[in-house]
């Protein structure tokens, strides 16, 4: 073993939990690994003792995953190398806790990024890729997941595997957001585009939920922008009873940012990119250099973190709509929704195309046309008692009127829900957990599968 | 003064508060424009209740046109149905019990068109605060 093993006693807070803060848990003990050998040392101890594992990267998610209560937390964030990147190249092989930022800003330097990347840049490849990965790119690329030639997973007998969407595609669709059930990512061969210098950016702006669901049709279909960005934005209007109780309330409206990338000296045509969108108002048009675009959001992180709300509870509630739905769902959701628990938060809306995913546990409804809307608050945690059924039921809702949760926020399935989450993927998810994990020693605590009964 | 559960006056005293609300004339001013927007409580006998009681109320665009006790669970003028064991309408009324949490864990369920319900998710939840405003005297 040429990584580092703490005890329970050398855990630091940080480790007992994650981005949600909902959820607390001290390992019995951590492994730093140093490369793919250790966590399967590591797997195949455990799996003698009977010892569950848990796998961490970033952490930033807000169930009860990425944290162990008493068994032993794999800490991939010291297995981040980034292989050699030539110019021209179509992938490149990145170990599984490498930073995405890392990877972007090496894939850079050749002119050459991701197809897919997410708003947070410091999230690691493993993490995402377990999660399915989605960003202002999946209208054109899917999940990050679909942007994977390769990968290198422990499994949860210790054996290392290498697996593709053609080689061994049973295995590489139940890791890819897998959460982390059947194996862990040691690294991962990940597809690369060429990418332009610069960023231009419009912001637009929309009072009205349906003019800005055609719009960002339009420029779906149109196919002329390299990202689609948008949110639910509140301006609060005053107080208003809301069950007896007074609290603010907000109108609401739709800011809607597409992209397109150029090369210096070859700005774009605007008037030939706008053209038959419809916004209220047309704010701002920013040029950028692609890596900032690429970082834009920093700025925003960094305030929150300043401002401290970084450190609150953080029960994101992420889900893919049907695209006839969406208006029905912002008018169940946004009135009552209080701007206040948006403080180091946003509401995002994320514009999509059904086919262009493969992934078969990155559940979404059926059509091509989908919108993701994600409400991110920061809850204080002397407040996320009261705050708690409010979000639950908020799940509860989305998904009654089709929706489909994206897993790396906070998620209080029962059994019937997960079924009904994975619907006819269930058995193939159980199936490869049998396969994979058979002791079911992976990542206990969220998803409900069942290995078989450990022997003896 | 507490109305007795179950009665006309009951029926009437919600019918009133509703009215009262701005809450839910406001939350509700969508409510019943190109649907049937009119409600029928449905609480079933249990312990406490012997015998099922049936309250169809009236609502359109934030009014309440009548609230009655009805004798059966199929009045023609009904929109939606929405039905529980009454102890469950009971936490429900008196604030135990989130009417969302009811209905969106299938604990109360619901015949009409689900996803206008959910729509109005704000209105639903303004008429239950009317209805646990009204003093009641509930049996059991």
């Amino acid at each position: 073993m040429k990584g580092r093993v703490l005890d329970s006693s050398e855990v630091e807070p940080e480790r007992t939990t994650n981005f949600g803060h909902v959820f607390t848990a001290r390992p019995g003990a951590v492994l730093e690994p140093a490369h793919a050998e250790d966590v399967a040392g590591a797997i195949r101890f455990a799996r003698n003792e009977g010892i569950p594992v848990s796998v961490r990267g970033a952490a930033h998610s807000q169930s009860q995953i990425a944290i162990s209560n008493g068994g032993l937390l794999i800490d991939m964030r010291s297995m981040g190398r980034i292989g050699p990147v030539a110019r021209g190249a179509s992938s490149v092989e990145v170990e599984g806790g490498a930073v995405w930022r890392d990877v972007v800003r090496a894939t850079l330097q050749s002119g050459l990024a991701p197809p897919v990347l997410t708003n947070n840049l410091s999230v690691t490849v493993g993490g995402t890729l377990s999660t399915a990965g989605v960003g202002v790119a999946s209208h054109r690329y899917g999940t990050q997941g679909d942007q994977v030639e390769e990968l290198t997973v422990v499994l949860g007998t210790g054996e290392i595997r290498t697996c593709g969407p053609e080689r061994d595609p049973d295995l590489f669709w139940a890791v890819i957001a897998g959460l982390g059930q059947v194996g862990v990512i040691a690294s991962a061969r990940l597809k690369l585009r060429s990418v332009r210098p610069m960023t231009r950016t419009y912001y637009l702006l929309y009072d009205d939920a349906h003019r800005f669901m055609e719009d960002t049709k339009t420029a779906m279909d149109s196919e002329r922008w390299d990202h689609l960005e948008s949110w639910a934005s509140p301006s609060p209007q005053g107080t208003k009873p809301v069950s007896g109780r007074r609290q603010v309330f907000a109108r609401w409206f739709f800011p809607f940012h597409p992209t397109v990338e150029f090369d210096e000296g070859s700005p774009p045509d605007d008037r030939a990119l706008l053209d038959g969108l419809h916004p209220y108002d047309h704010l701002y048009t920013d040029d950028l250099p692609t890596l900032d675009f690429f970082e834009r959001l920093e700025p925003v992180f960094d305030l929150w973190k300043r401002g401290g709300t970084w450190g609150h509870v953080h029960p994101w509630m992420e889900v893919v709509l049907p695209w006839e739905r969406t208006p029905d769902v912002l008018e169940a959701v946004l009135p009552d929704l209080p701007p206040a628990i948006l403080v180091g938060g946003h509401v995002l809306l994320w514009p999509a195309k059904g086919s262009t995913s493969r992934s078969k546990l990155f559940r979404r409804p059926e059509g091509e046309d989908l919108m993701g809307f994600g409400i991110l608050p920061a809850i204080p945690a002397p407040f996320w008692d009261e705050a708690r059924p409010m979000i639950e039921n908020l799940s509860r809702l989305v998904v009654a009127m089709g929706g489909n949760r994206y897993l790396s926020g906070y998620v209080d399935f029962d059994e019937e829900m997960w079924r009904a989450h994975y619907g006819d993927a269930w058995d193939f998810f159980e199936a490869a957990k049998r396969r994979f994990d058979p002791d079911g020693i992976l990542n206990p605590g969220f998803v409900p599968l069942r290995a078989p009964a450990r022997k003896g | 003064m507490a109305y007795r559960f179950g009665t006309a006056e009951y029926a009437k005293a919600l019918c009133d508060e509703i009215n009262r609300s701005s809450e839910y004339r406001n939350a509700a001013s969508k409510w019943g424009v190109g649907f049937n927007g009119n409600l029928l409580f449905a609480f079933e006998a249990d312990a406490a209740l012997p015998k099922a009681l049936y309250l169809l109320l009236r609502l359109k665009e934030g009014h309440c046109d009548g609230a009655d006790f009805v004798p059966g669970p199929s009045h023609p003028d009904t929109g939606f149905t929405l039905r529980a064991p009454f102890q469950l309408w009971r936490d429900v009324l008196e604030r135990r019990t989130l009417a969302a949490t009811a209905i969106l864990t299938g604990k109360m369920k619901i015949e009409g068109d689900k996803v206008t319900l959910l729509k109005h998710a704000g209105s639903s939840r303004s008429l239950i605060h009317c209805t646990a405003s009204v003093p009641t005297e509930f049996p059991g």
